[in-house]
């Protein structure tokens, strides 16, 4: 498997805080690589900085051989990197369908002007758009909510709707952050198994989260890290036997790491 | 009828009435054409700012575009006799290239701070035009703007001179300008410029991850709204015929923002109510003018406390607006939800 | 030069009074309080009214003005803010009561005051020599004044118990509800102070300039600029933001004419902000 995402020494300082230090792992195609840490260990601030959202004090990112370090959110979107977020952050007064719509931005044809002048290739996009998502949604389960105002659905439904604008922006490499978060255990096994579809369909994959049970389960390849450093990668299996991440998740090891 | 055909019949007719019912029943009443023209062009100039709230800007420097549209015009045509239908469009587009210089760096700022700059913007501008020297003449303003000319092609008279004897002229301008503001603003609101618009102000980090470059599409908003606010300033300038740099104070820039609330701010035809029932209604209340300012401060209050959506959320026009954008459930504030839930998952996850 | 200096420190220690009532408001309730420069205007001319026309001892007046604007900023809490904070789905709603509240204060003072420029005889006469500079005793005095009042508020806001619940607030509201914080009565607590400030600003000024019923706006925008200098909510920024004001109009005012040095303060802002759009002291949003 190739490399297609290679993040190099990456460190993020807030004033005296050091969130992100030195911080290095190469992500291949076609793999689910996990991002754990306890609370506050700087995962959120990993995924900021992958994305673009804020630039690093020091370090690269590397993807698809291509420096995209500091560029803004939106180009590295356009790049192929997509980001999801955590908790309910959806276009609320939206319909499920439109927020999906409106995530196909980047599969734009149409010119700002032939979409005021309602140009063929505008229309044409539109269709497409909808035909699209409403594919996307009924492939996440969520087709029975197209025209549901997004502000209203169940929580559950909303995560997937995060998961769903992310696959309409069209990514080569989905961040998805805590997407199992505050599930019961049945829901996680449906999550988990659409995270496996995602890399079915050509996605790969990063996710940060806390729900270790599901992380051990589903993942290639596991990234710990512990204030702000990295503490251990590798293979789930290694990841529960390594005596410093252990340390770490001290007092709470069984539960948390699920051995 | 179903709402979109209701509201279809609902433009057939209003455009009859002002294209043809109210010229010929008030056209001896110039004073009643000038009261409609003013209301016509206020709602082209706060029909800008409608836009800036679609992307989630309060916008109080409305004013200050307008003024620079109307100096734009004055300059042009007091100073190197541009005639007046080449003054229009530039005025507008002096106005939108103002308001991308400005509006690139300072449209970075959300909320509070973005208002709060922009209030300032108006009283700059305004003091830019005072200190203006020789080119703005400073206090004492710009009189003596030459009424828009005839325009002719090969000899025929398309338009005849604006002569000053009817206000009729300027009312089907006036009526012109605002048909195509409107229609602009419809064509946006539709298009999936408008729907990339309302993302931005419903989240913008959430529109920059799905790979919209908002930084773009927010200057263009706020380009297109300050335009709108320079071919109305421009309008103005021509109309009344001078402009000094008391013509736009912050008050005005506060009126064009709350024209677009009394309608409702998630109507395209809500700056435009909201505009002629203030204007026509103080018209009516003539001996009430000085208190002006006043019913103003109030009945933005009484909306704020009691209509926060605006006229046309009122059940009245339920029919009309039956099949718009769904919105979320009365009251329903999202953060102390959000916040709640914040506080149990963090919990859960904890325990 | 040191004319200048002294400008300076007389308009900046004036205007953190002015910067921390407006930083105070929206700190704790997330409002901008559009109507300060309003209530400001009010303060002076409750000052005017007390201590020229009625006669009352100045000191008095100004505990009157800075009780009554106080007072108004309560009533604005409670039957205002309060509702619309509570129905409004957008940010949009609470700030166009703000400016309807300052548009209320506004016209009221223009039916109730007129248009008349009224001010105050200085307090107390003579003038102190600094150097090749002066310094009319009056101005002393009122700075000496506002400089004891900011200490009072921060001291009162660091050290009291509501002071602490204040500041509780203004860090997370959510957590500080959970903790049994009655937030409506801090809610009411920092409107009383904020508007207190203003108008406590007003009485103050109105012995160095006038004021008229027009002049609220022009005070409110000179309030937005410190406080973005600033940044917004932070009380440090604040009177960081008054100095950094006070000064370049100290500086502004000896070198050019008129109404040039705003101008230039204003495009000096737009500048800043394209730098650091949180202002000096700002959270990074």
């Amino acid at each position: 498997m190739s490399v297609l995402l290679s993040v190099q020494n990456l460190t993020k300082r807030f004033g005296g805080l050091v969130a992100n230090n030195d911080i290095s792992f190469d992500l291949k195609r076609g793999e689910i690589l996990s991002v754990i840490g306890p609370n506050g260990a700087g995962k959120s601030t990993l995924f900021k900085l992958i994305g673009g959202f804020i630039k690093p004090t020091a370090g690269k990112v590397i993807f698809e051989g291509e420096d995209i370090t500091g560029l803004p959110p939106h180009v590295i979107a356009e790049r192929g990197i997509v980001r999801t977020f955590q908790e309910t952050t959806i276009f609320k007064e939206m319909t499920a369908l439109q927020n999906v719509v409106v995530a196909h931005h980047l599969q734009c044809h149409a010119t700002t002007w032939g979409i005021f002048f309602n140009s063929r290739r505008a229309r044409e996009d539109e269709a497409r758009f909808r035909d699209n998502a409403a594919e996307i949604l009924e492939f996440l389960g969520l087709s029975k909510v197209l025209d549901e105002p997004a502000g209203s659905l169940p929580h559950g439904y909303l995560r997937a709707l995060g998961i769903a604008m992310g696959m309409a922006a069209n990514p080569t490499v989905l961040l998805l952050d805590e997407p199992y978060a505050g599930m019961n255990p049945e829901e996680t096994d449906q999550a988990v198994e659409l995270t496996r579809k995602l890399v079915q369909r050509g996605i790969t994959v990063i996710l940060v989260e806390h729900d270790m049970r599901a992380v051990m389960r589903i993942s290639d390849r596991i990234v710990v890290i512990c204030f702000g450093s990295k503490i251990a990668e590798g293979r789930p299996e290694e990841i529960q036997s390594n005596e410093t991440v252990i340390e770490a998740y001290l007092g709470r090891e069984d539960a948390a790491l699920g051995v | 009828m179903t709402p979109k055909y209701l509201r279809l019949a609902t433009v057939a007719v209003a455009l009859l009435v002002f294209f043809a019912i109210i010229p010929l029943a008030f056209s001896a009443s110039p004073y009643v054409l000038n009261v409609l023209t003013n209301a016509l062009i206020l709602s082209v100039i706060a029909s800008g700012v409608w836009l800036t709230f679609a992307i989630g800007r309060i916008n109080i420097a409305q004013g200050a575009f307008a003024m620079i549209g109307g100096y734009a015009t004055a300059i042009l045509s007091t100073r190197y006799g541009v005639s007046f239908w080449l003054c229009l469009p530039l005025s507008g587009l002096v106005a939108a290239a103002v308001g991308v210089v400005i509006g690139w760096p300072v449209l970075r700022l959300r909320g509070v701070y973005f208002s709060m700059i922009s209030l300032s913007i108006t009283e700059a501008v305004r003091l830019a035009f005072l200190n203006g020297g020789e080119f703005t003449r400073g206090a004492s303003g710009i009189i003596n703007i030459p009424r828009p000319d005839a325009i002719s092609i090969f000899g025929i008279t398309l338009v005849p001179e604006f002569d000053g004897t009817s206000p009729l002229p300027y009312y089907y301008l006036a009526v012109l300008i605002l048909t195509l503001t409107l229609l602009s603003l419809w064509r946006i609101a539709n298009s999936r410029l408008g729907w990339t618009f309302r993302s931005m102000r419903m989240n913008e980090e959430l529109a920059a991850s799905i790979g919209v470059n908002v930084a773009k599409y927010r200057v263009i908003a706020f380009a297109i709204c300050c335009f709108i606010g320079g071919v109305g300033g421009s309008f103005f300038a021509a109309f009344q015929q001078n402009i000094y740099p008391a013509t736009y104070t912050v008050n005005d820039s506060i009126f064009a923002m709350l024209y677009c609330f009394l309608g409702g701010l998630d109507y395209i035809a809500g700056p435009m109510v909201g505009a002629f029932l203030l204007v026509i209604s103080f018209e009516l209340l003539h001996p009430l003018q000085q208190y002006q300012p006043l019913i103003y401060a109030l009945l933005m209050i009484g909306f704020m406390l009691w209509l926060p959506n605006g006229i046309l959320s009122l059940p009245l026009f339920e029919r009309w607006m039956a099949d718009t954008a769904p919105r979320p459930e009365e009251g329903g504030r999202a953060e102390p939800a959000g916040a709640v839930s914040k506080v149990s998952s963090t919990g859960r996850s904890g325990a | 030069m040191t004319q200048m200096i002294v400008n300076g420190l007389v308009l900046g220690t004036l205007y953190a009074l002015i910067a921390l009532g407006l930083t105070l408001i929206f700190s704790i309730m997330r409002v901008v309080n559009f109507a300060h420069g309003q209530m400001y205007m009010l303060g002076g001319f409750v000052v005017y009214y007390l201590n020229v026309v009625f006669g009352l001892n100045y000191f008095l007046a100004l505990l009157g003005a800075i009780v009554t604007v106080g007072l108004v900023g309560v009533l604005f809490e409670v039957f205002l803010f309060r509702r619309v904070m509570r129905i409004a789905k957008r940010e949009e709603n609470t700030m166009l009561l703000a400016m309807g509240t300052a548009l209320l204060l506004e016209s009221l003072a223009y039916v109730v005051f007129g248009e008349k420029q009224r001010g105050v005889p200085p307090i107390v006469d003579g003038v102190l020599e600094i150097g090749d500079a002066f310094l009319p005793l009056s101005r002393l005095l009122v700075m000496a004044l506002s400089a004891v009042m900011i200490v009072a508020l921060l001291l009162f806001v660091q050290y009291t118990r509501p002071g602490r619940a204040m500041r509780a607030v203004a860090q997370d509201k959510e957590v500080t509800y959970l903790q049994g914080v009655n937030i409506k009565r801090i809610g009411m607590l920092g409107f009383f102070l904020g508007a207190a400030l203003a108008g406590a600003a007003g009485g103050l000024l109105v012995t160095v300039f006038a004021v008229n019923a027009g002049i609220g706006t022009a005070i409110s925008v000179k309030a937005f600029l410190m406080v973005m200098i600033g940044g917004a909510g932070v009380t440090a920024g604040a009177i960081l933001g008054a100095f950094a004001l006070g000064f370049a109009e100290a500086i502004g005012y000896e070198v050019f004419p008129g109404s040039i040095t705003y101008l230039l303060i204003f495009i000096g802002i737009i500048v800043f902000l394209l730098i650091r759009p949180q202002g000096i002291m700002g959270r990074t949003a």
